[in-house]
């Protein structure tokens, strides 16, 4: 990674951690995590593989923030979330700057959260969705609209310091009116931070199995005006959008995630985990068994693997970038790959201009409103001025 | 040499009307072909041909008649094209006989094709032998028929002979007619060889071979032969005739039809209509009728496949060979890719060719919109052809258009005529004249501009007279036209392969018409695509292509990042194999569907 200028005068470069706990109660309809039925061995197993696979990794400097996501890491018994949490803690400068835990309504139990305040998690991300008991139904979710308000005065009453509220729309059966009544009752919660998300149809769940049976059916006329609806609606109540699904108060962007998408490096641990990191992208087995008969030979970061080529960089740098309202340093960026094809991407970001797709003022290159809800095909376009797939398929040693 | 007993004749007649099964019934009946190997329409021999009714091909051959004054004739028919495309073919066929039994369906009565074949036929001075088929329909009208042979093509009415080709009635009528009628060979007595082509075939073996009829003189192998077009000479091979089959035999003299192989391997060397004399001793005169063959209309022919090039230029190449009047030189579209412009003698050769590359060599085609050869003086006087749009030279250094027409004679019922009044109107044609047929049918002749008969004239003919209406067209003069070349632009970028020459008055409509199509067609964009169409740089009718709405993935963490790497990845692959024209990415079929339609 020589040719890879470091990002000047920031101090220390971030470095995330995301633990992959792989257990839920159930699979929801749309879900395409890996997660599995959580039995006590496996849990046990799970912790013995995560504190191993962070032993692999070659820490170079201290962990700035920590997700954990799944599966449901809220359904780990308190005595489980600590010993997680000190697996963490090891790898810490001191405390983290934001560390964030996944959470579902069902979960969301005294004892659990006050474990989690006391290892140090600052911020909690609560899995709502809806509010509507026939659209809470239709996803497969296991919680009620009263679960979402008692677990949100439970996790206001431990006093993390920033909450999410996750909700979806564009869900079957679902028109303007009852998503704006979702929004609504969800900004009545007053969260710190708000993350909305169109539904989106993924192989492999019982949502693609309808989708291709034409028991449910795409509407993107629709999903546009939601999308619209939405960023007016919250922009109005003081949530600033910094990505297309993401949305805060001042102060409260989740630092794990805008650090992932200025293609900084994070660790990831667990089943299904990815990394990158030191040179590579990779992606742990989406199996508890697998991933740990790696972990005892080894291995990490096996599957899906990449070289993080500086060519690679740049493009994920601008096709992942632009998602974020702040949009793209062009000269930063510049700086830090100056071998990559910047005629060829000038000329794509005037096109993207001419197109009132995105705008650029002083080197900072964002999407505008419209853009956005089109930013896979921008991303294709930019993409297109790269002339072969830039990453080195890599077979080397792992990271 | 004696003549006396030979007869040289062809049968005409509108499509359909019986004139294969005749032949197939005199072969027949002259035991020139045995019942056993006698299948339907003999003659015929493309799968084309068959199909379609219609003979392309000249299939000659040479029977023996006795005759009831009991001697034995020598009779050669020629079975000829009966489309107005192939109208020379036609007239060098006819050039090669001095009688034509003309065949009139008795359920159909004079048809437009039967019309203009009549006339060819007097003007090549035939004598015409009239022959009422197919008079054991049930709704044969022997006394329409009559009517109209004497009201129409002035023959008298006693002349005609009534025969069933399917059923054999007449058979024996119509081959003493031909011999009793039939004049003996002309010019038989010219002091030097003339010797007639009016067809050639090619042989991957023997090379060009060429089907004649001898007016004077006598060929045979080895002698030195020469084309009087060209003054080109080539050693005789082979001679022969048709049984129908080739069949080689020592020498052809006067008033023989049948074929010469020589030292010539290049089909195109061999014109229709040229004539052969003995280059010791040449004629000085040629026989009349002879003329260049120059195609009419033109369209651009791509394979769907881009893999296909080579198929499809072999194709090409394959058919030329037996087929001069068709031309091609290869070129290429920014939208199609690499193809061949070709020309043809007229919509339904075009159609021929392009059925016959899909169907005998297997290439998935795409055509251009047809064009005609437009006439342009340039500021200064220079003349100058265009047969592609694209090549139109810039409007200010144009001082004239000039447009090739056509002489159409249309048949239709009566209740028809006003609307197809407006249709001839609609395509900017001139009717001058109308004849009334018989109580239900009246003949419109018009003068039509050739480019306006080029798409869909025939289909909305058989759709105002509810099938009923026939037309037969023969080429009319050059005459000046308000005519404008119309681009297609994507976002400001002219799409070759859209462009066309239209009447300024019907710009607007086509123009509309083209921007809707597309702007239906081509799939919701990211980018705001505008579709004009413009005369010059004034934009006529506009649309818009439908804007791409919503394309982006809502949750995209760092487990994402790979997967949609990979998504997008495959979408970019799946965008180079659009069509890019600045910056809007066409899928390749999209111009194939505006161009079907």
């Amino acid at each position: 990674m020589s040719e890879i200028a470091p990002p000047p005068a920031e101090p220390p470069a971030p470095l995330g951690l995301y633990a992959h706990v792989p257990f839920c109660a159930s699979t929801c309809d749309f879900c395409a995590f890996y997660q599995t039925e959580p039995t006590a061995e496996g849990i046990r197993r799970f912790l013995d593989g995560v504190a191993a696979e962070a032993g692999l990794v070659g820490w170079q400097s201290p962990v700035t923030t920590v997700f954990w996501g799944g599966g449901t890491p809220g359904l780990l018994p308190p005595p489980d979330l600590r010993r997680l949490g000190e697996t963490v803690r090891a790898r810490l400068g001191g405390r983290a700057v934001e560390w964030t835990v996944e959470i579902t309504p069902a979960s969301a139990t005294e004892a659990r959260l006050a474990v989690l305040r006391e290892i140090g998690v600052t911020r909690i991300s609560l899995g709502a969705q809806s509010f509507r008991p026939e659209l809470l139904e239709a996803l497969g979710r296991q919680h009620s609209r009263e679960q979402i308000f008692r677990a949100y005065d439970r996790i206001r009453a431990a006093g993390f310091p920033s909450v999410n509220v996750d909700l979806m729309f564009a869900l079957p059966g679902q028109d303007e009116a009852a998503w704006q009544a979702d929004l609504g009752e969800a900004l009545a919660l007053a969260p710190d931070h708000l993350s909305t998300y169109c539904l989106t149809f993924e192989e492999d769940t019982k949502l693609w199995v309808k989708l291709s049976q034409g028991k449910v059916r795409l509407d993107p006329a629709l999903e546009a005006n939601l999308y619209e609806a939405t960023w007016a609606r919250l922009e109005a109540a003081g949530y600033a959008q910094y990505e297309i699904s993401n949305f805060a108060r001042p102060g409260h962007a989740c630092r794990h995630n805008l650090d992932t998408w200025r293609m900084h490096e994070w660790i990831g641990l667990g089943p299904s985990a990815a990394s990158q990191h030191a040179g590579w992208r990779g992606q742990n087995p989406s199996d508890l068994d697998r991933w740990l008969a790696g972990v005892a030979q080894g291995e990490r970061m096996g599957e899906e693997r990449v070289a993080l080529t500086p060519a690679l960089l740049v493009e994920d740098a601008l096709v992942f970038g632009l998602r974020m309202n702040a949009g793209v340093d062009l000269p930063d960026v510049r700086r830090r790959f100056p071998g990559a094809p910047w005629p060829a991407v000038q000329a794509a970001v005037e096109r993207l201009v001419d197109g009132e797709l995105a705008e650029e003022s002083g080197g900072i290159l964002q999407l505008t409103p419209r853009g956005r809800l089109l930013a896979d095909a921008v991303g294709v376009e930019l993409l297109g001025v790269f002339t072969s797939p830039a990453a080195g398929r890599g077979s080397g040693e792992p990271g | 040499m004696d003549v006396s007993l030979t007869r040289n004749f062809c049968i005409i007649a509108h499509v359909d009307h019986g004139k294969t099964t005749l032949s197939d019934r005199l072969l027949e009946y002259t035991n020139t072909v045995q019942m056993r190997v006698m299948t339907d329409q003999h003659l015929d021999s493309m799968d084309l041909e068959r199909e379609r009714g219609i003979t392309i091909k000249s299939h000659p051959v040479t029977m023996t008649y006795r005759a009831k004054d009991g001697k034995d004739y020598k009779l050669n028919l020629m079975d000829t094209p009966g489309h107005v495309d192939f109208s020379y073919e036609v007239s060098r066929s006819l050039a090669a006989c001095e009688g034509a039994v003309l065949l009139i369906d008795a359920g159909q009565g004079v048809e437009a094709q039967t019309v203009a074949n009549a006339h060819l036929a007097f003007a090549q001075k035939l004598k015409v032998i009239p022959v009422i088929n197919k008079i054991d329909l049930p709704s044969a009208n022997l006394e329409l028929c009559t009517r109209q042979l004497e009201d129409i093509l002035t023959i008298p009415a006693e002349e005609a002979i009534l025969a069933s080709g399917k059923s054999g009635i007449g058979i024996v009528d119509i081959l003493e007619a031909v011999v009793q009628r039939v004049p003996p060979p002309r010019w038989a007595e010219y002091p030097q060889a003339r010797i007639l082509v009016f067809d050639s075939l090619y042989d991957a073996y023997r090379g060009c071979i060429a089907y004649v009829r001898v007016f004077s003189g006598t060929i045979k192998a080895h002698d030195m032969m020469m084309l009087m077009s060209t003054g080109q000479k080539a050693e005789v091979k082979e001679v022969g005739v048709f049984t129908p089959k080739m069949e080689k035999c020592a020498s052809l003299g006067a008033g023989d039809v049948g074929y010469i192989v020589s030292s010539i391997k290049t089909p195109s060397e061999v014109k229709t209509g040229d004539t052969i004399t003995i280059a010791a001793r040449p004629a000085t005169e040629m026989l009349p009728g002879y003329k260049e063959v120059r195609p009419m209309v033109f369209c651009g022919l791509y394979p769907l496949e881009s893999d296909d090039y080579e198929k499809l230029k072999a194709g090409l190449g394959r058919l030329q060979l037996n087929d001069a009047a068709f031309v091609y030189s290869s070129e290429s579209s920014i939208a199609l890719g690499f193809g061949f412009r070709c020309g043809f003698l007229g919509l339904l050769h075009m159609e021929i060719i392009q059925e016959r590359i899909r169907r005998e060599h297997d290439v998935d085609i795409i055509s251009t919109y047809p064009s005609v050869i437009y006439h342009i003086v340039k500021q200064g006087g220079e003349q100058i052809e265009v047969d592609n749009p694209v090549n139109m030279p810039d409007p200010g250094t144009i001082l004239e258009i000039r447009e090739p027409t056509i002489r159409a004679s249309i048949i239709i019922p009566n209740d028809s005529m006003g609307d197809m009044l407006a249709l001839i109107m609609e395509k900017r044609g001139v009717c001058d004249h109308t004849t009334t047929l018989d109580m239900n049918r009246v003949m419109l002749s018009a003068v039509l501009p050739l480019n306006e008969i080029l798409v869909d004239f025939n289909d909305r003919l058989k759709s105002v007279t509810h099938g009923y209406g026939s037309m037969d067209y023969e080429l009319g003069d050059y005459v000046p036209s308000d005519l404008v070349k119309m681009d297609i632009l994507i976002n400001g970028d002219p799409v070759d392969a859209f462009a066309c020459i239209v009447h300024r008055e019907k710009a607007e409509g086509k123009g509309r018409q083209l921007c809707e199509k597309l702007a239906e067609i081509i799939p919701p964009q990211m980018f705001k695509v505008a579709i004009q169409a413009a005369i010059g740089g004034k934009v006529i009718a506009r649309d818009n292509v439908r804007e791409m709405r919503k394309d982006v993935t809502a949750k995209c963490y760092g487990g994402d990042i790979s997967r949609k790497r990979k998504l997008l990845d495959k979408q970019k692959e799946g965008k180079k194999k659009m069509k890019q024209i600045g910056k809007v990415s066409i899928p390749p079929d999209a111009f194939i569907q505006v161009l079907k339609n």
